[in-house]
Formats: structure tokens, C-alpha cells, sequence
């Protein structure tokens, strides 16, 4: 048995591939149901109807597609281009910081101040990841441990501002802001969580950046810089900035989606556990799966989404622990990561 | 005629609400992790033992619910058939409010907040009065004159505790501080210790605790510092380190609010005025390393020769613990910790002489007492 290289692999095998090891990972949390004393098939079952049988299982299958779409757009494309932004969970505190300080401190015509802290928040989060991406143009630094870390800055700037300056007035000791305005608050689907605005803009982006990437010079150059570094020195196209446009698109997406997680859901800035439920981490499996396609994240969000409002619906139905989401998660993306070197290789009996 | 047929009418409407009421469905939201041996478990220990004492009751649980998903969580319970339903921390306090108002036929109980509705009652079993014993006994423990104290949230709740606790150290050792390190979680097991290891560096040779871990208990042991025991018992974690605590048994009140709820006294039109305010009276609460051990014997001979005066009269520390801890568990306890005069730490006098601070008093405190010594966030100058 052997492995040999594939120089040109169809997208057909991509998409086998990436099937097998989705397919792979459903199995292997069967088993661990199976070893909880759960019939797979049957918490499967319930998983489904829980969601998508349910109209109030699609209300929060969408409102968590929202967060893992924007970030997973601005990945897939970071992704592509080989800028490993592993920090969108701190992109998006920082979103939802700027959106915050907007609201709260600046008073601007109510028709104008959700547009501005959306503009604020993809400020926050484009800058936050430029830095990294500054870092590693400058002082050659890897993007993968600086992204990573400024999640953590991220999370200790927010406590410090809601801890501190940005204190509510009646918050009785708790940490949080005070509340936005009604006209600060996007609004949603009628009885729901869905702040739509934001889904739309999802769906938006995921679009243009797809055209960006497949259609425009800039795309072609990034792909080249993701591609074969060499080529793009020998082309002349300069990799740190392509490096910095990609940072900026991807931190701007994550930051958009903490404007829509506070001013759609919270309405008020709040601890960063709270505040965004880690979709900064789970949205790296979303833009893994659509593999460098933002258009395709159009897919692998929702049934992200899926994944994480089945969680919750197998811990309310079946009393599972809450860890089953996070065993969930971690399986598809070693499946998915493991199953990279088929993609690229064939496996060979003789 | 006519009364007899509104007899009649009364009758069979209350043969519904008993009928309704024999399939009697509780559930439970938690903040935390069931696994959390702290605050979450302990809420779980009482939700089975209410099922078991209750005849005709079922109740659910779901851990880990972050308050921003509260609203689908009831979403859910509702549809599953549930007329009880206990949220398990402050954080779900508005939340919980929101859902009594879209849900207005079913029952809604909120632990440790302030907010009522017609259909929301509130609830809470506290440690105030155990804090002050337990302070006691690390007042005359400690050699340093420093004893540590990690804290989750700066609410009034821990600002209560720990300022019984520091008034409590202060009774036996007046020079001793309670350092406090804030960790903002109630579940943070890697917070928590780098919390404990950070007093225990800075010379606090006694640590006490408020969050929902034993973390704390397990890192001070490591170090050969003694700690006490919170919510649950957690001697079997260390047992030669856990002087003593505070541990809850919340069935007590869950078993009385299920019962009121099945004979009809708790309605979802009543409840706006009901609020439970249980201590070591009502059994609500205990002292102890774990239940039935008030404090650890290993620390008894310390305790014994260790005094302190109370009333002009010197007597030892183990006394004056056992003597004030019957005292809050007989019916009409005389003694309060939070009985003036007393100062907040800078100066100001909070508590008149010959005055106990009201329960109100208490759930809104944003002072601490002498002693404290850290940042306290919203402390009024």
C-alpha cells in the first residue's frame, strides 16, 4: 500500500472527500452516543425533528447560521489564500466593542446609528486582524499564534471596559453595559432571535466575495499568493499585500458578526463568554468544509448551525451533557483535517 | 339553584386544576455544568431528591444554558410539557421575567433575584450567617494574618458573603485582611487557580471561596493551605485541608414550592409577593467540611485553644462557633452578623447600633466591611 500524489485533483474528489470525512465524523459520534446508551439512529431522529421538523428549531438553526456565516466567508477566504486568522473570535469582540461604544456614547439620528455601528464594528474587526497581519509583513511573525492571541486581549479588553468604564448603572455588581436603544437593536423575525438584516448580509457577502476571488485581478492574485507563493514573488505580486487585504476582509466579516450577535440579540455589550458562544473557533470547521469557496459557505454554515441547535436540542430532549456539541465540533474538524491528505494523494493497493 | 350549579361549576373547575395538577412537571434550567460539584450539582442533589419526595412529580434539567439562550430553553419546556419551571441563576433574572410574561399559565421560579410577577416567584438559600462562623475559625487559624478569598462576581451576594466572612476574621484576629481576587465566572476552574495560587504567593495562608468549582480546595491543598468547603461537601477533596463551609440543600425549598404548587396555594396569579429567604433555620443551609462534619477534627484542639472575647469574656473560637451556630438554627434566632453598629471600610457607618439589616437591606448591598482589601466595583465612597 502506498500514497501517490495527485497533481491536479477534480473538484469531484473534493467534493467525495469531503463527504466521506463529514460522513466519517457522523459515524464516529454515533459511536459515542452508542457509548452514552444512546441509539445513534434515534438521537440522530431527534436531533433532526428538534430542528428542522420544528419551526422553533429553524428559528435557532438561523440565528446561529448568522455569526458562522459572516466569519466563515471572511475564513474561506483567508484560508484561500493561506493567512491562517485562527483569532475571529477576537475580531468579533472587538466588533461588538466598537458597535457598543457607538451606541452607547454617540449620539447620532436614530436612522443613522445602526449602519454606523455596523461600520464600526467591521472597523474593529478588520484592524484587529490587520494587526496581525502588519505583524507578520513587518517582523515575520505567524499570524496563526499573534490571531490566536489577540482573542485573548480581545476578551480581557471587553471584561475591562464592562468591568470599568462602560459599567451599566443598575447592573447590581454584574458585568455588563447598559442597554442599547430601540433604534440600536436590529430587528428580527417576528417572535424570533433572527436579526435578519444581518443574515441578509451574509448571504450578501458570501456572494461578493465568491465573485471577488473567481472574478477580479485582485482575486486571481490572491489565489496565486495562496497557490504557489513562488509564482506570485515571480509575478511580482506582493504577498504582504494580499496578505493585508485578506486580513481586513476576514476581521471586518467577524467583526460585523459581533455587531449582529449585540445589536441583534444581547443588546447590551457583555462578558465574551456570553457574547458569542464561540463561533469565532466554530466558524474555522465552516470555512474548512467549503474549502476556499465563500459561495459554499453558504452550505456548510447552516448545517453548522444545525449541528450546534441539535446540540442544545439533544441536552433539553435527552439530557446530554452540553460537552456533546464540543465532541461534536472537534470530531468533524479532525475528520476533515485528516482527511486533507486524500485529497491530494491517492491511496495505492498492490 | 343558582348556587348549587356554581357549586357544581367550582367543583368540576377544581377537579381540573387537581387533575391538571397531578401530572406535575418540574424543570430546571442551569447555568452550569451538573458536574460542577459547586452550585449547579447542588441544585441537581435537590431536584432528585424533590422527585423522590414527591409523589406524581417529574421533572427535566438542562445544564449549561447561557442566559441569551434562556428564551429558547423555555421555548422548548413549555412545549414539553412543563408547569414549573426553576431558573437556576441571576444571570437568567430578565430572561426569566420575559418568559413569565409570554408564558402567563406557567409557574416561574428564579433563584437569588429580585424581580416578581403574578406567575414568578423568587428564592434563595443564604450564607451570610455561615460566613461569619466560617470567618471565625479562618480569623484563628490563620498565622500570616492574611486570608485569601477568590470571589466570581462582584454582586451584592459576594459582597454580603465576604463581608460577613471578613467581619467574622476580624471578631478573633482584629489586624487580619480578606484579600479578594475577583475571577468574573461562576465556572472557571483555570481562573479559579491561578487565583489560589496567586493569594497563596502573596502570603494568604488560608483560603475561602465563592464560585462553583472545588478548584479552590484543590490547589490550596497542594500547597498544604487549608480552605472551606462551598455548597457542597467537598472534604473528600482534601481531607486534611477542609477546616470546614457552607453547604445548601436547596430541596428543602423546592420540595416546599412543588408541594405548594400541587394543593393549589401557589397559582400562576399569587406569586408576586412570594419570595423565600431561607438560612440555617429553615435547614436550608449548613456549616460544615461536609454534611453531619460542622467543622473537620483535625482543626478541633487548634480551634479549642484558639479564643477570642465576646462580651468582655474571653472563650474559645470553637465555642463561640458551635454556641452562634445553634443559635441560627432555633426558631427564633437572637443573633445576626450583620447587627450595628457597623462601618463599611471606609468609615462610613452603614448599620445603626441596635439595628439588623433587612433582608432588602442585604440583597442590594454594595458596601463591604473592614478587613476587605482588593478593587470592589460600585462601592459607594
Amino acid at each position: 500500500m502506498r500514497l501517490e500524489p495527485l497533481p491536479n485533483p477534480s473538484p469531484l474528489r473534493s467534493v467525495g472527500v469531503t463527504l466521506l470525512a463529514l460522513g466519517l465524523a457522523f459515524a464516529l459520534v454515533g459511536g459515542v452516543f452508542w457509548a452514552y446508551g444512546l441509539g445513534p439512529l434515534e438521537a440522530y431522529r431527534t436531533m433532526l425533528e428538534g430542528t428542522l421538523l420544528d419551526p422553533r428549531g429553524w428559528q435557532e438553526v438561523l440565528r446561529r447560521t448568522i455569526p458562522l456565516l459572516l466569519i466563515g466567508v471572511g475564513l474561506s477566504l483567508a484560508f484561500r489564500t493561506q493567512f491562517y486568522n485562527i483569532g475571529a473570535e477576537g475580531q468579533l469582540l472587538l466588533g461588538a466593542v466598537l458597535a457598543a461604544g457607538v451606541a452607547l456614547f454617540l449620539p447620532l439620528p436614530p436612522a443613522l446609528s445602526l449602519p454606523a455601528m455596523a461600520l464600526a464594528a467591521a472597523l474593529g474587526g478588520a484592524l484587529w486582524c490587520g494587526l496581525a497581519a502588519w505583524l507578520k509583513n513587518r517582523l515575520s511573525v505567524n499570524e496563526i499564534l499573534t490571531t490566536l492571541m489577540l482573542n485573548y486581549v480581545a476578551q480581557s479588553l471587553v471584561i475591562y471596559l464592562i468591568n470599568g468604564p462602560w459599567r451599566g448603572k443598575d447592573v447590581r455588581g454584574y458585568i455588563y453595559s447598559d442597554r442599547f436603544a430601540e433604534h440600536q437593536q436590529l430587528p428580527v423575525l417576528l417572535g424570533t432571535n433572527v436579526h435578519w438584516p444581518t443574515l441578509a448580509l451574509g448571504v450578501v457577502l458570501a456572494l461578493l466575495l465568491q465573485l471577488l476571488l473567481f472574478r477580479s485581478t485582485l482575486g486571481f492574485r490572491l489565489r496565486v499568493v495562496g497557490e504557489n507563493p513562488g509564482a506570485a514573488r515571480y509575478l511580482g505580486i506582493p504577498q504582504s499585500r494580499a496578505f493585508l487585504v485578506v486580513a481586513l476582509i476576514t476581521g471586518g466579516t467577524a467583526g460585523l458578526a459581533g455587531f449582529g450577535e449585540i445589536a441583534g440579540i444581547h443588546h447590551r455589550l457583555i462578558e465574551p463568554t456570553q457574547l458569542s458562544s464561540g463561533y469565532g473557533f466554530t466558524a474555522i470547521i465552516v470555512a474548512w468544509l467549503a474549502r476556499g469557496h465563500p459561495a459554499l459557505v453558504l452550505l456548510t454554515a447552516p448545517l453548522m448551525g444545525l449541528i450546534l441547535a441539535g446540540g442544545d436540542v439533544l441536552k433539553v430532549a435527552l439530557n446530554m451533557p452540553f460537552r456533546i456539541v464540543d465532541v461534536f465540533s472537534g470530531v468533524m474538524l479532525f475528520a476533515l483535517i485528516g482527511s486533507e491528505l486524500f485529497l491530494h494523494y491517492r491511496l495505492r493497493l498492490r | 339553584m343558582k348556587t348549587r350549579l356554581l357549586a357544581l361549576v367550582a367543583a368540576i373547575g377544581l377537579g381540573f386544576g387537581l387533575a391538571q395538577q397531578a401530572n406535575l412537571k418540574a424543570c430546571f434550567i442551569y447555568v452550569g455544568p451538573i458536574g460542577d460539584v459547586g452550585w449547579t450539582y447542588a441544585h441537581d442533589e435537590a431536584r432528585r431528591a424533590a422527585e423522590k419526595a414527591i409523589p406524581g412529580l417529574t421533572t427535566q434539567y438542562v445544564e449549561s444554558v447561557k442566559p441569551a439562550d434562556t428564551l429558547a430553553t423555555v421555548d422548548r419546556l413549555v412545549a414539553g410539557g412543563c408547569n414549573v419551571i426553576f431558573t437556576t441563576s441571576f444571570d437568567f433574572m430578565d430572561q426569566t421575567l420575559e418568559a413569565a410574561k409570554k408564558y402567563p399559565n406557567v409557574i416561574f421560579a428564579h433563584a437569588s433575584g429580585f424581580k416578581r410577577a403574578p406567575n414568578m416567584l423568587t428564592y434563595m438559600a443564604d450564607f451570610y450567617q455561615i460566613y461569619y462562623l466560617n470567618g471565625l475559625m479562618a480569623g484563628a487559624l490563620t498565622k500570616s494574618g492574611k486570608v485569601g478569598y477568590v470571589a466570581a462576581f462582584p454582586i451584592p451576594e459576594l459582597k454580603r458573603h465576604i463581608s460577613a466572612f471578613a467581619l467574622g476574621v476580624r471578631a478573633v484576629n482584629p489586624r487580619a485582611t480578606v484579600n479578594v481576587k475577583w475571577i468574573n465566572a461562576w465556572y472557571d476552574p483555570v481562573k479559579a487557580r491561578e487565583a489560589t495560587e496567586a493569594l497563596i504567593a502573596e502570603g494568604n495562608d488560608i483560603v475561602a471561596f465563592t464560585e462553583d468549582t472545588a478548584t479552590v480546595i484543590q490547589t490550596a491543598a497542594r500547597r498544604r493551605v487549608p480552605s472551606f468547603s462551598h455548597y457542597n461537601s467537598m472534604y473528600k477533596y482534601a481531607p486534611d485541608y477542609v477546616v470546614s463551609g457552607q453547604l445548601v440543600d436547596w430541596s428543602v425549598i423546592y420540595i416546599d414550592i412543588l408541594k405548594k404548587v400541587q394543593n393549589g396555594t401557589y397559582t400562576p396569579k399569587n406569586l408576586e409577593n412570594v419570595d423565600y429567604w431561607w438560612l440555617a433555620r429553615e435547614r436550608a443551609v449548613m456549616l460544615g467540611a461536609q454534611v453531619g462534619m460542622p467543622i473537620n477534627p483535625k482543626f478541633e484542639p487548634a480551634l479549642k485553644q484558639a479564643t477570642m472575647v465576646v462580651n468582655g469574656k474571653r472563650v474559645s473560637v470553637y465555642d463561640r462557633v458551635m454556641e452562634l451556630y445553634k443559635d441560627i438554627q432555633s426558631p427564633n434566632p437572637k443573633w445576626d452578623p450583620f447587627t450595628g453598629p457597623i462601618r463599611d471600610r471606609n468609615g462610613v457607618l452603614r448599620v445603626p447600633a441596635g439595628r439588623k439589616m433587612t433582608v432588602k437591606e442585604l440583597n442590594e448591598m454594595q458596601w463591604v466591611a473592614p478587613g476587605v482589601v482588593g478593587p470592589v466595583p460600585d462601592e459607594p465612597k
